[in-house]
């Protein structure tokens, strides 16, 4: 048991590693810079292979439960701070920490003579850490604290290069979409604990699981808050507008982004949650819209868009929302599977894209020569991931799950969604590989003469087709092994699925080739003219992103900020303020009366005041003048010149002053006594 | 000797400032009243660590109590205690003022002797006001805690300094005086100042309305609520550093406390009575300071709205009358005092370089003062309640708390939330990142080693509260339970 319970607290390492190596570098930075790699690339390896010993401990013992100590207690709340390792967690952690060292080690030569070496390698180590501990958390409210500190990493490091206002800009709407869409998870996770009574996951899930005394419309309200949320993160539309800006950041964080960190929580909460979201029919079809929206748009935009970033953050967002239509559909696997290989196919492409940029910028500067990067690997990746949708998505039980749960005209609107967007998929990544290694930067006019001859090769074309075949059988081997290992984590009742090359499985991956064969074509001949005016007003359309960014500043963002000053100006100082003003004035217009009846009680005082006067100048006559004339000149040398004022005020010497306050004193202490006794 | 200290604990805490003056009176070199005063706050702050370290987790009631008759004909006591709720108080009250001193060891060049009294009057009369179990008690140093206030304004403040400070005792007045009234009154009813008999005393019942208003009133002016808060934004941007620390951070939240220990436990039954009308106003107040500072082009004004904003969650939690509300709402007056005091002193010391507080006459500081942003932007998402940080506890209590009551108010007060992240990220986006604007923006040195040291505690406390609130939570978790008992049943 001992020995178990070290074995487990083990794992703790896994983000601990990459904290302490950000808090070292936060504390010392200064001292350490230029040297952050040297620390930050060996925690992050480690807390890989910890990750990895924890992938053969849960495949081999299942579920591991670990707390940690108490987070909070307050009234009936408890809050565990305690991991929750199952089969799902171990395979995102193996992502998560397997790209972030990666990256790390990429940007220890791309971040090489950067003036904020150590803040970025803090950053990004902090980074990963929060994206381990919000996978590794057992309790809903813990995961929404390390979902929001992701959330302050990303704004930190797209603010990494500061002296540019749009970065500082970018950062700060990055952070804000991402805030608007979190109210949604606080206000899920609240629910949550009002409807359970319990904010930790695994037990959240039995009750989910077992009680049936829980109203689907409470749980469709949760699912949908906490939907919210990943709609955010993940960048699902509407929310969609902040990952283009992302791209701010130095291209090693936009990887980390994009295939490692961040927008992967999105589908992670989906699927950690998914034995609640299944009992909950109305949220899995928003989430089905939402993905499929999301999906199909995003793909056409990035199709339109000129800048390499912008596309690249586009196919993320069509991804994810490929990943998110998954999740409705009740394919948890299947969008997992898809993570874990956009995951990887994604930071490859963003650290080719960092270096072919950097490449093609060096050989600007010195010969303004083209560059050859080795673009195979790359095409191979996009092969892969344009048929992994095709693969998954339409195949074995989950077309049934599919069938089961949506009426047969729903059913055929996705089927056209999700066939398009796989079309549409296949072509974009064409062309964003075909983009990337273009030999100019200039841009198409040269492509003619770089890539293009190489691909029309008969060889290349064979290659291909061997690749592809060869992809699928690994595919449905892998894939066959991964539904079995992961089926345990996720909800729903699903049956082992089966892999048939079914007519259903040819169709999407005919549509897949097809859109590469587009792509190609479209790619050789850059169509002019022969356009119609629609053509060029959807082009635009999408060309702007559907104008969602202008929206928004618009209606939303311009409003907001003039409201403010609005009602400062108006309510606050005009209303709230002035009345308070208007009160004051008319007190003293009411005290200038009372003054009146006041000059008559003041007379009334000064007469018994000059009375005691009286009595003190009869009583300084008895008293050793001496005595007290020398105290109150050491207390009057004291006091200095405050104590002049004082005497100035009354014509009488310091030493009556003070025998008249004596004497009231005892009067007042007298009449006290009197009355206590 | 020890146990002689610990019965007279809270006495000592209370004497140590007091003394502190009087050793302060026979010094005149700068240096010396400088490190006198900060030595006395820092055994101040030492003898609160040992006072927590002292209190006892499971008692319900009240400890280290010490009752001396003072004016025995009208049953008036010097007496004070702690539970766990003033404990936290205690414990803020005790911590800030060292960092005040420490940011007032340049920037205050006139009658320094002056100003270092002052600060430690204020820490004096607000541990007995925290500590007091005696209703005239209470008020005398409530009233006391005015009258430094008004002087640090009025004779260090900037440029708008009287009027602000006018404006300030003029509110300060109008709030004790229906406070005064609603001591008085409870006083010719039950006949007593003993705020634990108050409490078991039945009022009549068309008095309690009254009374309770009356109370109400003068704590919500403190505090503010939203209609009495046109006071907060000139005191706060027009007083010196250290004063804005200690207005913020400590005096604010005597309204808080003192609704905890005198409106909930003596009239519950009004309270909850009056509890729909005060969350309304605590959530308008959550989204009106968050709208206004959004539209803040001064940075200290931007602050002042934003504890409008937070004292807003304040009242929220405490009228919702549960654990998780009351604990949270103590909690968030800790935080904020910890937060919005750090935000100050950050803002303080931009102001003694370039003498602006505009948002607009800076920009880029990240290239010159690379220091000064990590801590500025720390305090910055801490005070929107970023979670890992403190305040993010405070505000999570509260919202479960309230949405036992009604789940609307969290869904408001989550957008308060987001116009914080709005305001704050939006000030920090203008002044750290891009280029700097103005020449004065560009020549500026980074924090030395003394300002470092009045922030660094603060930005421990703030990630350790965030990370491990269980202590704090733990100690005032008994008191709390306490306070929620006598409120149930209505």
């Amino acid at each position: 048991m001992e020995v178990s319970e070290i074995a487990m607290s083990i794992y703790a390492l896994i983000p601990l590693l990459p904290l302490v190596a950000a808090f070292i570098l936060a504390v010392c930075g200064k001292k350490l810079e230029g040297k952050g790699q040297l620390l930050v690339i060996p925690a992050v390896v480690f807390s890989f292979v910890v990750s990895l010993l924890a992938f053969f401990d849960v495949s081999a013992n299942g579920a591991i439960q670990i707390q940690l100590y108490q987070f909070l207690y307050v009234g009936q709340l408890t809050i565990d701070l305690g991991f929750y390792l199952d089969q799902l967690t171990v395979l995102i952690l193996l992502l998560v920490t397997g790209v972030s060292a990666i990256v790390q080690v990429y940007s220890s030569r791309y971040m090489v003579s950067d003036p904020r070496h150590s803040r970025f390698f803090a950053l990004t180590a902090l980074f990963t850490a929060a994206m381990t501990l919000l996978v590794m958390s057992s309790n809903l409210l813990v995961t929404f604290v390390f979902w929001e500190l992701m959330g302050i990493c990303s704004y930190l490091l797209i603010s990494h290069y500061a002296e540019r206002p749009s970065a500082a800009r970018a950062a700060t709407k990055v952070f804000l979409v991402n805030s608007v869409a979190d109210v949604g998870l606080f206000v899920g996770v609240i629910l949550t604990y009002l409807t359970f009574e319990t904010l930790d996951i695994p037990e959240i899930l039995t009750i989910a699981q077992s009680a049936n005394d829980i109203s689907t419309q409470s749980i469709t309200l949760i699912t949908l808050c906490l939907f919210c949320g990943a709609i955010g993160k993940s960048a699902q539309m509407p929310a969609h507008v902040w990952l283009p800006f992302a791209m701010e950041a130095p291209t090693p964080v936009s990887a980390l982004i994009h295939a490692a960190t961040m927008v992967n929580a999105g589908p992670f909460l989906l699927v950690r949650l998914s034995p609640i979201l299944v009992l909950a029919p109305t949220t899995m079809v928003v989430i089905t819209v939402v993905g499929a929206t999301t999906a199909l748009f995003a793909a056409v935009v990035s199709l339109t868009q000129t800048d390499i970033k912008r596309t690249l953050a586009y196919s993320t967002i069509s991804q994810l929302g490929f990943m998110t239509m998954l999740c409705g559909v009740g394919a948890f696997v299947a969008a997992i599977f898809h993570l874990i290989a956009h995951g990887f196919f994604k930071a490859f492409l963003f650290l080719s894209t960092g270096n072919s940029l950097a490449a093609t910028h060096r050989h600007l500067e010195q010969h303004g020569k083209a560059s050859s990067v080795p673009a195979g690997g790359l095409f191979a990746g996009a092969a892969i991931i344009s048929l992994l949708p095709a693969l998954v998505f339409f195949s074995g039980s989950y077309r049934y799950l599919w069938l089961s749960q949506s009426s047969m005209a729903a059913n055929i609107a996705l089927w056209i969604v999700g066939l398009s967007t796989i079309f549409f998929t296949a072509i974009y990544l064409f062309s964003c590989i075909t983009t990337i290694f273009q030999d100019s930067p200039t841009g198409a006019s040269d492509s003619d003469l770089g890539v293009q001859p190489k691909l029309l090769s008969p060889r290349f074309v064979f290659l291909i087709g061997v690749v592809i075949a060869i992809m699928v059988t690994i595919l449905i081997t892998v894939w066959r092994w991964f539904a079995d290992f992961l089926s345990p984590a996720v909800g729903g009742a699903q049956a082992l699925p089966e892999m048939q090359l079914s007519s259903w499985l040819l169709l999407p991956l005919g549509v897949a080739i097809a859109g590469w064969v587009v792509a190609f074509l479209r790619f050789n001949h850059s169509s002019e003219g022969r356009t119609s005016i629609w053509k060029k007003r959807l082009y635009v359309f999408f060309l702007n992103k559907g104008y969602f960014d202008e929206i928004y500043d618009v209606f939303l963002v311009r409003p907001t900020v003039r409201f403010a000053g609005w009602m400062w100006r108006k309510i606050d100082y005009g209303i709230v303020d002035r009345l308070v003003i208007s009160l004051g004035s008319s007190s003293i217009a009411i005290a200038r009366r009372l003054g009146y009846i006041d000059t008559a009680i003041d007379n009334r005082v000064t007469s018994v005041g000059s009375g005691t006067n009286n009595v003190g100048h009869w009583l300084g006559r008895y008293i050793d003048p001496k005595a007290v004339s020398r105290a109150v000149e050491a207390t009057g040398h004291v006091n200095g010149t405050n104590g002049r004022t004082g005497r100035n005020y009354e014509p009488h010497s310091m030493q009556h002053n003070l025998l008249i306050i004596v004497i009231w004193l005892v009067a007042a202490l007298g009449f006290f006594y009197w009355i206590a006794g | 000797m020890n146990s002689l200290i610990t019965d007279h604990l809270l006495s000592l805490m209370i004497a140590v400032p007091f003394l502190g003056i009087a050793v302060l009176t026979l010094l005149t070199d700068r240096k010396w009243v400088l490190s006198a005063t900060l030595a006395t706050t820092l055994i101040n702050a030492a003898l609160a660590i040992y006072l927590w370290n002292q209190f006892g987790l499971i008692e319900t009631g009240l400890q280290f109590v010490e009752r001396v008759e003072w004016m025995p004909t009208f049953g008036i006591e010097y007496a004070v205690g702690v539970d766990g709720i003033s404990l936290l108080l205690v414990l803020l009250t005790t911590i800030l003022p060292p960092l005040c001193v420490l940011a007032s060891w340049e920037s205050i060049t006139s009658r320094l002797k002056a100003f270092m009294m002052l600060i430690l009057l204020v820490e004096g009369a607000m541990m007995v006001v925290f500590t007091a179990l005696d209703a005239f008690l209470f008020f005398m140093m409530w009233e006391v805690t005015m009258v430094p206030m008004y002087f640090m304004i009025v004779l260090w403040g900037g440029p708008n300094r009287i009027a602000a400070g006018l404006k300030y005792v003029l509110y300060s007045l109008a709030g004790s005086l229906l406070l005064l009234i609603g001591i008085l009154a409870l006083y010719l009813q039950a006949g007593t100042f003993n705020i634990q008999s108050l409490a078991e005393f039945s009022y009549s019942s068309n008095s309690e309305f009254w009374i309770f208003l009356a109370l109400f009133l003068g704590f919500a002016v403190k505090l503010p609520m939203l209609p009495f808060h046109t006071w907060l934004p000139d005191a706060h941007s027009e007083a010196p550093t250290g004063g804005s620390v200690l207005l913020a951070g400590v005096l604010l939240k005597m309204g808080g406390y003192g609704l905890i220990r005198f409106c909930l436990p003596i009239f519950p039954e009004m309270a909850h009575s009056f509890a729909p009308a005060v969350l309304w106003l605590s959530v308008l107040g959550i989204l009106y300071g968050g709208y206004m500072a959004l539209a803040q082009t001064d940075l200290k004004r931007l602050v002042a709205y934003s504890s409008i904003s937070h004292m807003g969650f304040v009242t929220l939690g405490i009228f919702s009358f549960n654990n998780e509300g009351i604990a949270g709402a103590t909690l968030q007056m800790v935080t904020h005092g910890i937060t919005t005091g750090a935000m100050f002193l950050i803002v303080g010391q931009l102001y003694d370089r370039t003498h602006s507080r505009e948002i607009a006459d800076y920009g880029g500081l990240q290239a010159r003062m690379p220091r000064f942003v990590a801590v500025l932007s720390l305090f910055a998402v801490a005070s929107f309640g970023l979670p890992t940080t403190s305040n993010f506890i405070g505000e999570f209590l509260i919202l479960v708390g309230v949405s036992y009551q009604n789940f609307l108010f969290v869904v408001m007060a989550m957008g308060g939330i987001v116009l914080g992240a709005a305001y704050m990220l939006w000030m920090l986006q203008r002044v750290a990142f891009g280029q700097p604007r103005t020449e004065a923006a560009k020549n500026l040195t980074d924090l030395n080693f003394r300002e470092m040291s009045t922030l660094v505690p603060l930005a421990i406390a703030v990630i350790a509260i965030g990370i491990y609130p269980g202590p704090l939570l733990e100690s005032m978790n008994a008191s709390v339970t306490y306070v929620v008992e006598q409120l149930a049943g209505f």
